[in-house]
């Protein structure tokens, strides 16, 4: 049981640093695959602008 | 001497002649040119038909196309084929299954439980092995819900909790799978020794693996079953691992065409990889008796063992032997 807790707690843990690491490292595809001009202001809660 | 003269003239044109044919090369095949070769075949016209392409403004010169007859295969693949592939493999395991356990019912424990317990796997190992199945249940779920969520889940549910579950289990998707990966490259490494086959797995696969029927063939620590699940878990999982990443990181390694590709392979392999862990999970849970408590607790009873790992039992009671021997032997006096 221990074992099984201690491996939930450091799948979270990971995938809790990797969100961080992601989202400093990807861009929204609305940023990514256009110029300012072309970049909708609030892309809204969807997925592919900002949460 | 008019006739001899005439006769040396005729003479050295031949001779020109025949030095100008050698001379002159003889054109090869090579050196022809096929003034259409580079031009556009009519199947090439007929793969285009109906492509829609502009230009654009942006950096990003790729989203000029907006329709391409590839992308319509391919979502053809996405939203038929992968469905009937998931559908029947998936479906058809969970099948076999339940046929299985309603005819041969749980493998039990024959001899009896003896009362004393041997550790089957400690704690690192079991903590590894957990990692990599919480990771990949939920990545199993959430990817389903790619494939299957929106014919099956969204008339059941309705658009506002289809779109937010959706965007959590995408979310869940990505980022568990850090530590699935993690989780498949540590279980390589700690097992990879127990896991080489041998000529004891093709007399337990000759033998039913004590599965059909109620034989216990010989087995090492792995029998050729686990063996067969830890190379699926190997290969399947470093299999979906580069194509899921193909995907998470677009363009950087591949173009439209490459991601495609990796869609197709990630979603096939995840399939499959789903419908034989339900077989894995299966055998380890209901299926047969006393299965769990190696993962579950890391002990086994001793009968279990000797029933499904007699050569493992062996090999163990052997280094026991080594070590108390070890420490029993006098040591000499200095």
């Amino acid at each position: 049981m221990k074992a099984f807790v201690a491996a939930l707690v450091f799948a979270a843990i990971v995938a809790a640093g990797m969100s961080i690491v992601l989202n400093s490292v990807q861009q929204s595809s609305y940023e990514a695959f256009a110029t300012g001009g072309a970049r909708v202001g609030d892309p809204g809660h969807n997925l592919v602008g900002p949460s | 001497m008019a006739s001899f003269a005439r006769l040396i003239r005729l003479t050295i044109g031949a001779w020109a002649f025949l030095l100008l044919v050698i001379a002159l090369p003889a054109p090869s095949v090579a050196q022809q040119v096929n003034p259409t070769a580079s031009s556009v075949k009519e199947q090439q016209l007929l793969q285009e038909l109906n492509r829609i392409q502009g230009r654009v403004s942006i950096p990003d010169q790729r989203s000029g196309v907006l329709v391409q007859p590839a992308g319509r295969d391919w979502r053809e693949f996405r939203n038929v084929t992968l469905r009937w592939i998931g559908g029947i493999a998936i479906l058809g395991m969970l099948a076999v299954l339940v046929i299985f356990y309603l005819s041969r019912g749980m493998v039990r424990l024959e001899s009896g439980r003896s009362g004393r317990s041997i550790v089957r796997f400690p704690a690192f190992e079991r903590f590894v092995h957990w990692v990599t199945a919480a990771c990949f249940i939920v990545l199993a779920i959430s990817g389903l819900n790619i494939t299957f969520g929106r014919p099956l889940l969204l008339p059941l549910i309705g658009f506002e909790a289809f779109s937010e579950w959706s965007q959590w289990a995408k979310y869940a998707h990505i980022y568990l799978s850090f530590p699935f990966t993690i989780g498949v490259v540590v279980i390589f490494l700690i097992w990879i020794a127990g896991n080489i086959p041998n000529r004891v797995d093709v007399d337990w696969l000759k033998r039913g693996g004590g599965i059909v029927g109620h034989d216990h063939p010989p087995a090492y620590r792995f029998n050729a079953g686990q063996k067969a699940i830890y190379w699926i878990v190997i290969i399947g999982g470093t299999a979906v691992a580069v194509s899921g990443y193909l995907l998470m990181f677009p363009f950087y390694l591949s173009g439209i065409e490459g991601m495609q590709w990796a869609q197709i392979v990630h979603s096939i392999v995840a399939v499959l990889f789903v419908a034989a862990m339900l077989a894995h999970i299966y055998i380890g849970t209901i299926g047969m008796e006393g299965a769990f408590e190696a993962m579950g607790s890391g002990t086994v009873d001793v009968n279990w063992a000797k029933e499904h790992h007699s050569l493992w039992v062996e090999e163990e009671q052997a280094k026991a032997r080594a070590a108390s021997d070890g420490a029993t032997r006098p040591v000499a006096a200095e």
